[in-house]
Parts: structure tokens; C-alpha cells; sequence
């Protein structure tokens, strides 16, 4: 028979105390840090699983953010070039009706003055600022793509991409090239028109400058259906960002937070049990012999 | 026989049962004394009458002429306190090593907002809003400002565990200190045995001393103990200690190095040969023992020996635990470096000038190490020579950017570079992963070794005190025993007494 003493009775009591306690401080910790793990021996798996989860919340957010700046630049630039179309258009109707009515001096001056303001707004529409930066000048944001010279407007011819990401490895152009619509060629053609309307050149030409516009009008409306296009793609993006958002929060959240109920309930469980023990202990210790001898 | 027997028998009665009862008051006075052992005075009969002789007294048969105490005996098992002390042991290594991860693991701080992890992934979020706003300054400072806050991490983490690491040497120093003294002691006590047993006793409170200061030795090292006689002992002498270092199984090591001779009276001190890059070997009486050999052997003084570093076999590298982890974050530091400045060097700075350095060591021409990993000054001082764009002419080029976020998660296989510490697909965010991983499987393992340890020591402790440990309950038995024997022995005294007065004082008397 194994003998038991006092100290072996104690001893263990103690022991096993100190365990209960020990539990009921990881579920303590547990609770108040909403984590299953504090550190990664905790569960190693779980911790490096963690660290990628929150790169990756991270990565999201943040080329969440990034989609914002998009939504700068590509509806600035739907609005310039809807305004361009429109500038365009009213060029284009002036034409026609100085076409139209062939004789009248103060009325074709008045549509050249018409023009020269609509080349002017134009001009700014490609200077299109927005943040301190160009928008229409391709990644060379600091410069003004239109200069006025003595001769016109000298357009720069600068095609570089604006590119950001929103997602590992998906780039987005998200600027419009100016060759597309700001070019030499559309001032050439409004200079010219201009001088027609001044009695420079021949107005036999009216016809052709019409057929110039159009060429331009549907430039600018390619152009913007092309912006147009990318906006759309761009929507899609941000849908999939949203929900890769919640999905990467849901993913680390069920890896490394506890289930409340759980830890509770744990924890709930493990005080009865260390009441237990010490009420057990008390009257384990208590008494011996001597309390029954005379 | 003699008339007055009966009066010897009952003193020397009376006597046995007092030192019964003195015996068990002494266990009772140490039920709670450290490594006490209960003692048990075992009786036996004295010398029955008659002797065989040649001119014996014929009478019907041999009489019983009372008791003496053959021997005070402390109850222990010797095979009990070799397995204690080799779950001590054990025990002893896991419980430091265990000591030693854990705080590893609260210098590195992960998972944590706090962590490299966390700091690199800022880093990433600075690159990618400088991508988007290439030209914007306030931009370019935050990117130079977590770049040096990524350094400034990697240079705590660095210099925080090279802190503990000198701590952990300083513990080798105390522990083999400690060792020593126990070594010293337990040789003084085999002196004092060696000098009272001869003379016919039985040192019990000085075994259990011995066995005391035995036990706290096997927690620091592993050791082998044997006993010898002291020479002219009882029997049930436990002589004097031989102890020797022992390999992980228990065996001597070969040849043998002997902690403490009890036959000479001599003891030897271990002493730990080592430089700051760590532990060489060990030595013992002139007898070295390779440094990678003795870590294998368990005790306290193997893990610390273990985690502050020690020479690998057959090779002039030293490893361990504290050191590995700074060659892992130094490798870190550097590839980050190196591939960071690749990219920043392929881009172009806000004024067109190319990319230069991003990450420099602290002083010119060094490697790039964890400890001395810092942004450029020049970067620090002017934001706008970080090389956001991929060409040179334009402010609102920010696809370098772009590729300077690409270098955390880019796998090693993209790069020129060959680096032994990077496997072919690793990334420098997988590489870190893969640190704290490997960290957390290691305190892992020492947290339920030391765990497991601890319960197999404890149960043969239990068994232990089975043995040896005072019950007061039985002492209390016991006493009460001896008392109503002690009692008895009086009343059989005072009964010869009565006897004896019957016959002087009331004999030849008739008639009167």
C-alpha cells in the first residue's frame, strides 16, 4: 500500500491549484484580448497563418485607398472631356452656321469672337488641373501639356502611362493621352477656322473644317468611351475589393479571434472547477489525528 | 538468573520505548523540513538466557531477556532518487530553455501591432500612397519615415536579444558558481561521514543534507552517483558519494570526469571555457568535453549553454539558439537591403537623378546587418531623392514605387543574388514568417516538454515522499504505541518492584 502523507497531500493540492489557475489565466487573456493566441507558441500555425492574414488586410485596405485616388483622375477626366465634346460641338454648330449665312460681317465676327473664347476653354480643359497635377499631360503631371506661343497653342506630346495598382500585380492606366484628344492638329484646325471666320482664308474651306471636327468630336468620344470603359473596369475592381475586404477580415478573424461563447463557457467551467479544488483542499488539509486525540 | 532480571529488562524497556517516542517527536519536529527522511528505530530482542555453554543452567528453555535497539534507521529508496534525479534533470533543461524561448518570443512581439511584421507591412502602405501621389512630399516623408522605423525595428530586435544574450552568459557564470559551492559542500558532508561512521553510527541527517544538496546539483547537470563504503560502517551506513558527469543516458562520461571522490575526500570544479561568440567546452579535473557534446546531456546548465551559443562539432561556427536568431535576422536585414537598393537604384528620384542606396549600414563599406541597418541620411534629410518613378523626367511616375512594394513579396528566385539563408520561392515576408514559425514550434515543444518534465517529476517525488516523508498521523500512531509500551514497561517494572519487596520485606516474618 502506498503511504500518503500531509506533504504529499499538500504538495499536490498545490500543484494542481496552480494549473487550475494557470487555465483560468489563459482564458482571461483569452477574453480580454479577443485572441486565441498571444504568442506563437501558443500555436505556431495559427501565428504565421496571422501574420499572413493581416499583410493581406493590409494589402486590401490599402489598395482600397488606392482606387479612390483612381476615381480622382478618371472622373476628372470624364468631366473635362465631356466638356470637351460640348466645347467641340458648339465649335462645330458655329461652323455650320457661319456656313449658312455667308454675307454677314458682324455676325461671322461674332462667331469668330464665339470661337476664339471656346479655343481658349478648350486650352484650359487640357490644362486640366486637379491636386497639382496635370491630368492630360500623361505622367509628366507638373508641366501644362498647352502652351500658348505667338503662333497658337504648341501642344506636348507626352503618351506615358499613369499607373496604379489595385491588387498584386494588377496595374491600372488611369490617365487619358492627350495625343488622343489635346492635339496639335485640333488648334491647327480651330486657327484655321478662325482665320476663315476673319476673312484670312478663303471660306470656301468652311466645309472641310466641319469634316475636321467631326474627326475630332469622335476622337474625344473614343477617347472618353475608352476612359469610360476602364471606369467600368474599375467599378468591378472595387466591387471584388469590398468583398475581398470582408472575406480576408472573416479569414483572419476566424484564425486567431476566440468564440466568446467558447471562452466563457471555458472559463466559467474552470472557476467551478478551482472552487472545487480549494473546497476539496480545505478539508483535505484540515484535519489529522491530532484533532481526534484527547 | 539473576533476581533483579526483571528490573534490567523493564530499564532497558523503558529505554527503548524513550528513544521511540524521541525519535518520533524528531520526525514530527521535521515533518516540514526540506529532504528530511523519516527515521524508525527498529528494536530487536537482547540475548536470550541461557547462552550455549558448556556449564549452562538447565531450565526447560531459553528466556527472552528483553529488547535493544539494533539500528535508528531513515527510510528512502536509493532507485527513488536516481529517477528523481534524472527527471531533475530533464526537467531542469526544459524549464530553462522553455524560460529562454518565451522571452525570444516577447522580444519579437508577433502577432502584434508592434512586430517587423506589422512595421513592414506600413512600410508597403507608405510605398504604395507614394505610387499613387508620386510627387506629393508629405508622401515621400512617410515612406522615409517607416523605412527608418522598419530599420529602427530590426536594430532593436538585434540589439534586444544580443542584451539577453549576455544575460544568459552572465546565468552560465551564477549557475557554474552555484555548482561549484553544491560540489564543495557535498564533499565537506562525504568528510564528516567519513569521519563519524567508523565509529559505528549511522549519519542519517547528514545523508539526507548530502541527498538534499545532490538533488539541486542534478537540476544544473547531469550527473552519476555511486556510494562507497567509509570502511568500518554498519550496514546500513550509506557511506560516502562518488559523483561524475554523466552523458543524457545516465552513463559516466569516458574517460570519466568525476565531480566529487568520496574515497580521496576530493572534489573538482567545473569550469566553462568561452568567448562572446560562445561556448567551446567544458572542463572538469584537466578533462575537457566538447561543448556540442555536453548540451545533449540535460540540466539547466546544457540549456543555457544551448541558447547562448556554443562550437558546433568538428567546425569553427558557433550556433545555438539566441545566436541563430540573430544570423537569421541579420540575413533578413541584408536581402531586404540589398533588394530594396536594387530596385531603389533602377528608379529615379523627383529631380531625375538616379536611385540611390536606401538601406546603408551605419558605417560606409560594412554588411548590412540587422544591428546596423539604417535609411540613408541623405534620403532622410531630402524624401524627394527616393526613386518613385521609372523614368526619369516625370513627377507623376510612381511605377517604382509600385516595384519597391513588390520586394517584400517577390520569391528569392526573381533575384540575381545568391543567399544560402533564402529557400528558392521565398519572399522576404515568407523568410520572416518562416522565422516566427519556427520560433513558435521550438517554445512550443520546450513549453510541453517542460511540462511533461514537470509531471514525471513531481509523480517520482510523489513516490519518493511515499517513502520517506513524514505522516503525522502515523507518528501520531506511533506514539501512542510507544507510550502505552512505555507505560507498560513501567508497570512491569513497578509489579518486580512489589515482587521484590514481598520477598524483602515480607518474608521470614511469620509468626512475628
Amino acid at each position: 500500500m502506498m503511504r500518503v502523507t500531509q506533504g504529499m497531500l499538500t504538495g499536490n493540492m498545490l500543484r494542481n491549484l496552480m494549473t487550475s489557475q494557470q487555465k483560468m489565466g489563459t482564458y482571461l487573456e483569452q477574453l480580454t484580448t479577443g485572441k486565441k493566441i498571444n504568442r506563437p507558441s501558443d500555436d505556431p500555425v495559427i501565428a504565421m497563418k496571422g501574420m499572413g492574414y493581416r499583410t493581406q488586410v493590409a494589402e486590401v485596405e490599402q489598395y482600397k485607398r488606392n482606387i479612390g485616388e483612381i476615381h480622382n483622375w478618371m472622373d476628372n477626366s470624364d468631366a473635362a472631356l465631356d466638356q470637351t465634346t460640348q466645347a467641340l460641338q458648339r465649335i462645330r454648330e458655329l461652323t455650320i452656321k457661319a456656313s449658312n449665312s455667308p454675307n454677314d460681317k458682324d455676325e461671322l465676327e461674332s462667331i469668330q469672337k464665339e470661337v476664339v473664347q471656346l479655343e481658349e476653354h478648350l486650352m484650359e480643359l487640357g490644362n486640366t488641373n486637379v491636386n497639382g497635377k496635370h491630368i492630360f499631360n500623361g505622367a509628366n503631371t507638373k508641366e501644362r501639356p498647352i502652351k500658348g506661343t505667338e503662333d497658337g497653342y504648341e501642344v506636348s506630346t507626352d503618351n506615358s502611362d499613369v499607373i496604379i495598382e489595385v491588387g498584386n500585380g494588377t496595374r491600372i492606366k488611369v490617365n487619358v493621352n492627350p495625343e488622343d484628344v489635346f492635339t496639335n492638329q485640333l488648334f491647327d484646325d480651330i486657327a484655321e477656322l478662325k482665320a476663315i471666320l476673319s476673312g484670312e482664308a478663303d471660306r470656301s474651306e468652311l466645309d472641310g473644317r466641319i469634316e475636321a471636327l467631326d474627326h475630332h468630336i469622335n476622337d474625344t468620344i473614343n477617347a472618353r468611351s475608352d476612359l469610360g470603359a476602364r471606369m467600368n473596369r474599375i467599378e468591378l475592381v472595387e466591387d471584388r475589393l469590398d468583398e475581398q475586404i470582408v472575406i480576408a477580415k472573416k479569414t483572419m478573424s476566424e484564425n486567431e479571434d476566440i468564440d466568446f461563447e467558447e471562452a466563457i463557457t471555458n472559463l466559467i467551467t474552470q472557476e467551478s472547477l478551482h472552487r472545487a479544488a480549494l473546497s476539496a483542499g480545505s478539508r483535505i488539509i484540515q484535519p489529522s489525528l491530532v484533532d481526534f486525540l484527547r | 538468573m539473576s533476581t533483579f532480571h526483571g528490573l534490567e529488562m523493564a530499564r532497558q524497556a523503558l529505554f527503548a520505548q524513550q528513544s521511540a517516542l524521541y525519535t518520533t517527536g524528531h520526525n514530527i519536529s521535521n515533518a516540514n523540513t526540506d529532504g528530511y527522511s523519516r527515521q524508525r528505530v527498529n528494536f530487536e530482542t537482547t540475548s536470550p538466557f541461557p547462552a550455549a555453554s558448556r556449564n549452562r543452567p538447565h531450565i526447560p528453555g531459553q528466556m527472552g531477556t528483553g529488547v535493544q535497539i539494533d539500528t535508528v534507521q531513515r527510510l528512502r529508496d536509493r532507485f527513488l532518487d536516481m529517477q528523481y534525479r534524472a527527471e531533475n534533470s530533464k526537467a531542469g533543461y526544459w524549464d530553462t530553455k522553455n524560460k529562454a524561448l518565451g522571452r525570444l518570443e516577447t522580444v519579437l512581439n508577433e502577432p502584434s501591432k508592434s512586430g517587423l511584421s506589422h512595421t513592414m507591412d506600413q512600410f508597403w502602405e507608405s510605398l504604395q500612397t507614394l505610387s499613387v501621389n508620386p510627387d506629393n512630399t508629405g508622401a515621400r516623408s512617410v515612406v522615409s519615415g517607416r523605412g527608418e522605423a522598419v530599420a529602427d525595428t530590426l536594430n532593436y530586435l538585434s540589439k534586444t536579444i544580443q542584451a539577453q544574450r549576455a544575460e544568459q552568459e552572465s546565468q552560465i557564470d551564477v549557475t557554474v558558481k552555484k555548482a561549484n559551492s553544491l560540489l564543495h559542500q557535498i564533499n565537506e558532508i562525504n568528510g564528516k561521514i567519513n569521519a563519524i561512521e567508523p565509529h559505528g553510527y549511522v549519519a542519517n541527517d547528514l545523508y539526507d543534507d548530502r541527498d538534499r544538496l545532490i538533488d539541486e546539483l542534478s537540476e544544473i547537470v547531469n550527473i552519476h552517483v555511486t556510494h562507497e563504503s567509509s570502511g568500518e560502517a554498519p550496514a546500513s551506513a550509506d557511506g560516502v558519494v562518488t559523483i561524475k558527469l554523466a552523458d543524457s543516458k545516465g552513463t559516466p562520461f569516458d574517460p570519466e570526469r568525476v565531480l566529487v571522490n568520496g574515497q580521496a575526500g576530493e572534489y573538482n570544479n567545473i569550469s566553462v571555457h568561452k568567448t562572446n561568440e560562445g561556448v567551446s567546452s567544458i572542463e572538469v579535473d584537466g578533462e575537457t568535453i566538447e561543448a556540442s557534446q555536453f548540451i545533449d546531456t540535460l540540466g539547466s546548465l546544457s540549456a543555457l549553454i544551448e541558447t547562448y551559443g556554443y562550437e558546433k562539432e568538428n567546425s569553427e561556427d558557433f550556433v545555438g539558439v539566441l545566436p541563430d536568431m540573430l544570423e537569421q535576422l541579420d540575413n533578413l536585414a541584408a536581402e531586404l537591403a540589398y533588394r530594396f537598393n536594387e530596385v531603389h537604384k533602377d528608379g529615379f528620384a523627383l529631380d531625375g537623378s538616379a536611385g540611390i542606396d536606401f538601406f546603408v549600414p551605419n558605417e560606409e563599406g560594412a554588411t548590412i546587418t540587422a544591428e546596423n541597418i539604417r535609411v540613408h541620411q541623405q534620403i532622410i534629410d531630402h524624401p524627394d531623392l527616393i526613386a518613385a518613378s521609372e523614368t526619369m523626367d516625370f513627377d507623376g511616375d510612381g511605377k517604382n514605387a509600385i516595384n519597391l512594394g513588390h520586394v517584400f513579396d517577390r520569391p528569392f528566385a526573381d533575384w540575381d543574388k545568391e543567399s544560402s539563408a533564402f529557400e528558392e520561392n521565398q519572399s522576404i515576408d515568407a523568410f520572416y514568417e518562416s522565422i516566427i514559425g519556427n520560433l513558435g514550434v521550438d517554445a512550443q515543444e520546450a513549453k510541453r516538454m517542460y511540462d511533461n518534465t514537470e509531471i514525471l517529476r513531481s509523480q517520482v517525488s510523489n513516490q519518493r515522499l511515499s517513502v520517506s516523508a513524514v505522516s503525522l498521523d502515523e507518528e501520531m500512531s506511533n506514539m501512542i504505541q510507544f507510550q502505552h509500551a512505555y507505560n507498560a514497561a513501567a508497570r512491569s517494572m513497578t509489579t518486580i518492584d512489589e515482587m521484590l519487596d514481598k520477598i524483602i520485606n515480607g518474608m521470614g516474618i511469620v509468626g512475628r
